[in-house]
């Protein structure tokens, strides 16, 4: 909430009122891309997460996103019952983050977001649709033979197939998803970029240099 | 087979689904009349901004629709991420680039590629009226007690699961869902290794 930005987003949006036509959408145009017009692959410390600090915005995101965090849960949990699955209730988790991010902005979503959270759910999903995929084939079947899957006292069929949506597509889609969000937010990382390595050498030498004793070789 | 001695009625009565001959109502028509102008001012758009915002709007019109198709899971699915998640990627997307300011409002239109868009639209469009009604019961999807049919009436006895979406989508084309699954984790992998990011958050 308190974030860096926060006085310069409110003297945009307070600036853009005054201009005829002028809208959010000029507002945020202005913002992200006064600080370089020339180079467009700039860092976050050169162009900053474009952030408008809004009374209203905040209210409403604390509001509805408990609601659509659990129309997300339930969407994929009730999907063998009802439209929906794992694939649509993931998207539905990651855009409750995508709220909570544009209300009290991004930079400070990402640091409430362990990175750990986000890279556990993408990869502990592949790693689970593997596991129950290939534990059939372990066992001499073929890839997600469900009732092969050693489960006591439930339904092997219908609970391998809830864990494959809810445990496997849901938390990869989720987690990717905020990923995308967040490694977009941030943009193009130019560290490395600036210093000539490309034509540098391991021992020391450039590309001009070797370029010489080559040609001068016979 | 189910399918060599049911046939397609009594295989719908077993569901409880009976289908008609859907007439297109208003709600659908101006559904379809939103859907295709702002397909249009996507395309016409001269601002980026703006053709990325109306997009959004298209693809929450075509969510609409889907669901009067009677296809709910698609609808879900157009609902969150195209109208949705794309909608959002694109405009940070947008912020973390150079904003053009245009006089224009739209783009101006290329004829040839207008003539050869629109030749193709009239040819397909010829091929309408051999397509089956939405709806129609003798439309080879529905009266097709091989594959639609089977799924229909079988999916919750073999799965244990109502919903035959899903059930296709894990059970019967598992292997085919487990490759998007995979794609989609590359996606995010492809987007740290292009934006040079080490880290998610």
């Amino acid at each position: 909430m308190s974030d860096a930005s926060e006085p310069d987003g409110r003297r945009e949006s307070s600036g853009s009122t005054d201009t005829e036509g002028g809208g959010a959408s000029r507002g945020v145009n202005r913002e992200t891309t006064a600080p370089s017009r020339t180079d467009r692959l700039g860092t976050t410390s050169q162009q900053g997460t474009p952030y408008t600090e809004s009374q209203v915005i905040m209210s409403t995101v604390k509001f509805v996103s408990p609601f659509a965090l659990t129309y997300g849960l339930f969407v994929t949990f009730h999907g063998g019952g009802s439209p929906g699955g794992g694939f649509q209730g993931g998207a539905i988790a990651a855009a409750v983050v995508f709220m909570i991010a544009f209300a009290f902005g991004i930079d400070a979503t990402r640091r409430w977001l362990a990175n750990a959270v986000v890279v556990g759910l993408a990869v502990g999903g592949a790693l689970v649709f593997a596991a129950i995929g290939l534990i059939p084939v372990a066992l001499g079947g073929a890839f997600l033979q469900y009732d092969l899957l050693p489960v006591p006292l439930l339904d092997p069929v219908k609970y391998g197939m809830e864990a494959v949506e809810i445990l496997g597509i849901a938390t990869i889609v989720s987690g990717v998803l905020t990923g995308l969000f967040f490694v977009l937010a941030r943009g193009f990382n130019r560290d490395g970029l600036d210093a000539p390595t490309i034509g540098r050498q391991p021992n020391g030498g450039t590309d001009a240099d070797r370029g010489t004793t080559e040609r001068g070789e016979p | 087979m189910i399918g060599s001695t049911v046939t397609p009625a009594v295989a719908a009565a077993d569901v409880s689904i009976t289908p008609t001959v859907a007439q297109v109502t208003p709600i659908e028509a101006s559904l379809l009349v939103f859907v295709v102008v702002t397909a249009f001012a996507t395309a016409l758009a001269r601002d980026v901004l703006a053709a990325v915002i109306v997009f959004g709007a298209y693809s929450l019109g075509m969510a609409a629709l889907y669901v009067f198709y009677r296809a709910p899971d698609v609808a879900l699915t157009e609902a969150a991420i195209s109208a949705g998640v794309t909608t959002v990627l694109l405009l940070l997307t947008l912020a973390k680039t150079t904003r053009i300011e245009h006089e224009a409002a739209f783009e101006s239109v290329d004829y040839p590629a207008a003539a050869a868009a629109g030749l193709l639209f009239v040819g397909l469009a010829l091929t309408t009226a051999e397509i089956p009604a939405v709806g129609s019961p003798d439309a080879p999807v529905w009266s097709n007690p091989d594959v639609t049919q089977w799924y229909l009436t079988e999916t919750y006895a073999v799965t244990g699961v109502e919903n035959t979406v899903m059930a296709v989508l894990a059970a019967f084309r598992g292997f085919d869902t487990f490759g998007e699954a995979v794609v989609v984790f590359a996606a995010g992998i492809a987007a740290l290794i292009v934006l040079r990011q080490e880290v998610f958050t």
